[in-house]
């Protein structure tokens, strides 16, 4: 193998493609895109109204209503005074969303309440009302046992938990998991996407070559496993420098923006932030610390390792789809299975998320097609063993190996095979010449 | 002495045998013609001797250097299906093509501004290749092809595809490469052009190589077996006679191949009969009639010869 012929082709990989409009394009468009896209989705939930629903209900205990209309006058009317009969045509007629009977068996006997429904609402509404109904009874029933004040006070109190986090060396931080949770979903999902996207463009790069038939020209002078590797490693460069710009635009942004964001917050609305502190506290996030949280440096090296071997691992295999295909419509067959196990790395990713050390996550940050999404995830979270991390390495550098020996062989045939695509029973005849 | 020694080469491909126990020599300073039909193994031969493909069996040296990265550079290829990237630009083009062959930047940059100004093509230097006319991009083919200055060049089906203007001037630059001593490899199925401009042959027939040599010493080795005839009149009497093959036949034009000692003398005098004639010529026999009587009648497909 010759270095100087691979240089030659990844210097012209890099330089043609990251001058192009595209590239730079992209480079500005995809994080305006991914924070559009978020605005867009807090936008729906913000904006979305909770339609108000009506549920009849008929109280013959003549204390529950009481109680449900404290919690939300809206939803619940009274309508006692009616035979159950006409509430069953009410709902038939869409008058009202559904309705309930309450009588002195459920206090009593503990019977469970029926709620007879018109199917409106969906599950957040059973929910809301199954929540309702069970605070509204409790309450009567604490009355009814007549314990005292006291006792009831504990039943109301809410508890909360704060968070804070004890390293191994002794230091004692707040807790930042849900912030390190959010980078180790965005780390997970720019890899996903990276892998993705540029593994896409070696492809495309492939094919081009073939339709161009420049390969011949090329091939009288490179090797194809020089071309291949220089077109990787020049393609990868190229997302490396994306990467980075972002990183760099990210971390720049976030010293900027932290300053800006608490002064701007303790001028201009400090009523608002003070509401805003009590409703968050009850979720558990600390509003007083509008500083950023750090993210370690060593999660940066471990993010570009991971991404740089799921980059090689899965580009690999793209260049392979390009070098079978005569052209690009044809590529469908064989990005399937190569599409299969990056999805099911990207969902464990998001079991992962939830439970970063839960035994999905942990294989799932072992099995190498899916270790770059799911392991950096839980790198991000949580305190991932070192000999897992290494193992993972370890297992992602050999199946690079047989993925590079599996495209070359593909690729250095397929180039040369003009006008039509293979088929899988092809491939094999071409990995086994 | 040879600068290109193909000893007993074989290729297949799963069950196609593509190439099959070739052996044949180029000298030094000719222009040597590979021909045959489409589909006979030219191109696989070629790649070969490129260091594309790598034989089955058998050994090709270049310079007396086994085929490796190394004669890569000796030799100057253009393919048959030959193109560039559309979206690079001409000088940077040309400069990485050149670079690929060994050259530095420099050497590659002065060699290729000498041949774009020689095609009075200095002005596209900065142009990106897809905004060319395919006669333009074929120019700059040639230069990606002979830019490195190697001692040897190949040619796969060069006239192909190729513009009367272009076609005229590759002839050109393969006949001053000639006289700068270079080697000229050129495969085609067009026997005309090997006729005009070739000084050795070898001729391909389904893999394998059925006929080789000096293209004079062949065809006089066939003997002036062959009759051009030209009359005026009734052409009909061309079918009634007997033991001959009609190569290149019009109303008033053929030429007649003499078999089983069928006498010359009875088709004039046939002739006669039927038309006035205005030339009645033995001649050595064409190129396409050598390969026909070569590889035989039956293993042709005509439409792959003109």
């Amino acid at each position: 193998m010759n270095f100087q012929q691979i240089l030659l082709v990844l210097k012209r990989e890099y330089t043609t493609r990251i001058r192009s409009k595209a590239f730079i394009i992209a480079t500005i468009l995809i994080p305006l895109g991914m924070v559009a896209f978020m605005g867009i989705g807090i936008g729906i939930a913000v904006w979305d109204s909770q339609p108000v629903h009506t549920i009849g209900i008929i109280d013959q205990t003549h204390r529950i209503y009481p109680q449900l209309k404290n919690l939300a006058p809206d939803r619940y009317k009274d309508y006692s005074s009616l035979p159950e009969d006409s509430l069953r045509s009410m709902v038939q007629n869409e008058k009202i969303d559904g309705y309930i009977a309450l009588n002195d068996s459920i206090l009593n006997e503990k019977a469970s309440p029926e709620f007879v429904s018109s199917g409106a609402g969906g599950l957040s509404l059973q929910t809301t009302i199954q929540s309702d109904l069970r605070e509204a009874i409790r309450k009567v029933r604490l009355d009814q046992a007549h314990v005292s004040k006291n006792v009831q006070d504990i039943y109301e109190s809410k508890i909360e938990l704060k968070i804070r986090k004890l390293s191994k060396e002794g230091k004692e931080t707040e807790d930042d998991t849900g912030f390190l949770t959010a980078v180790g979903v965005i780390m997970g999902v720019i890899i996903f996407m990276s892998v993705l996207g540029y593994g896409g463009l070696i492809t495309r790069s492939v094919i081009e070559e073939k339709t161009n038939r420049i390969i011949e020209v090329i091939a009288s002078s490179v090797k194809p496993i020089e071309l291949l590797l220089g077109k990787m490693a020049g393609v990868g460069a190229l997302a490396l420098t994306q990467i980075a710009i972002w990183i760099i635009s990210i971390m720049g942004l976030a010293t900027l923006a932290g300053p800006i964001i608490s002064s701007y917050i303790a001028e201009k609305v400090p009523d608002q932030t003070a509401q805003a502190a009590a409703a968050q506290s009850s979720q558990g996030i600390n509003p007083s610390a509008f500083t950023i949280p750090t993210i370690e440096p060593s999660l940066i090296i471990l993010f570009v390792i991971f991404f740089i071997l799921g980059y090689l691992i899965y580009s690999s295999l793209f260049a392979a789809v390009g070098a079978a295909v005569d052209s690009e419509t044809d590529t469908q067959q064989f990005m399937f299975p190569i599409m299969l196990p990056i999805m099911i790395g990207y969902f464990i990713m998001f079991r992962a998320m939830a439970n970063p050390d839960s035994t999905l996550a942990v294989v799932g940050s072992l099995i190498p097609f899916c270790a770059p999404i799911v392991m950096i995830t839980r790198v991000a979270i949580t305190d991932v063993p070192i000999w897992e991390i290494l193992t993972s390495i370890l297992l992602m550098i050999g199946t690079f190996v047989g993925t590079m020996w599996l495209s070359a062989k593909i690729y250095s045939v397929g180039i040369l095979s003009y006008g039509k695509s293979a088929n899988f029973k092809e491939l094999l005849k071409w990995v086994r010449e | 002495m040879s600068v290109i020694k193909v000893d007993n080469i074989s290729k297949n491909f799963g069950e196609t045998k593509a190439v099959q126990r070739v052996s044949f020599e180029v000298p030094k300073g000719c222009i040597f013609g590979l021909l045959g039909p489409n589909g006979a193994g030219k191109t696989t031969a070629i790649r070969i001797i490129n260091h594309i493909l790598i034989a089955d069996s058998g050994t090709v040296t270049v310079n007396e250097v086994k085929v490796s990265p190394e004669t890569q550079r000796m030799i100057g290829y253009m393919p048959e299906e030959r193109g560039l990237y559309k979206k690079m630009k001409v000088g940077e083009q040309l400069i990485y093509l050149a670079q690929l062959k060994g050259l530095s930047h420099s050497e590659a940059k002065q060699s290729i501004k000498y041949w774009l100004d020689r095609f009075e093509a200095l002005d596209w230097y900065n142009k990106e290749v897809g905004e060319l006319s395919k006669g333009m991009s074929q120019k700059i083919q040639f230069i990606a092809t002979i830019a490195h200055d190697p001692d040897i060049y190949i040619f796969d089906e060069p006239f192909s595809g190729l513009d009367p203007i272009n076609s005229e001037m590759l002839k050109d630059i393969v006949i001053e490469l000639r006289e700068k001593d270079k080697t000229i490899l050129f495969s085609t199925h067009r026997m005309e052009q090997v006729e005009q401009m070739c000084d050795d042959i070898c001729l391909f027939n389904k893999g394998k190589a059925v006929l080789k040599g000096n293209l004079r010493d062949i065809k006089k080795s066939f003997g002036k077996n062959t009759i051009n005839i030209e009359f005026q009149g009734d052409h009909t009497f061309l079918d009634d006679l007997d033991n001959v093959r009609i190569n290149n036949r019009s109303t008033n034009f053929a030429e007649i191949r003499v078999l089983n000692g069928q006498s010359m003398q009875h088709i004039l005098k046939t002739a006669m009969e039927h038309a006035e004639i205005y030339k009645f010529e033995r001649i050595e026999p064409s190129l396409t009639e050598i390969f026909i009587s070569t590889v035989g009648e039956d293993n042709i497909n005509p439409n792959e010869l003109t």
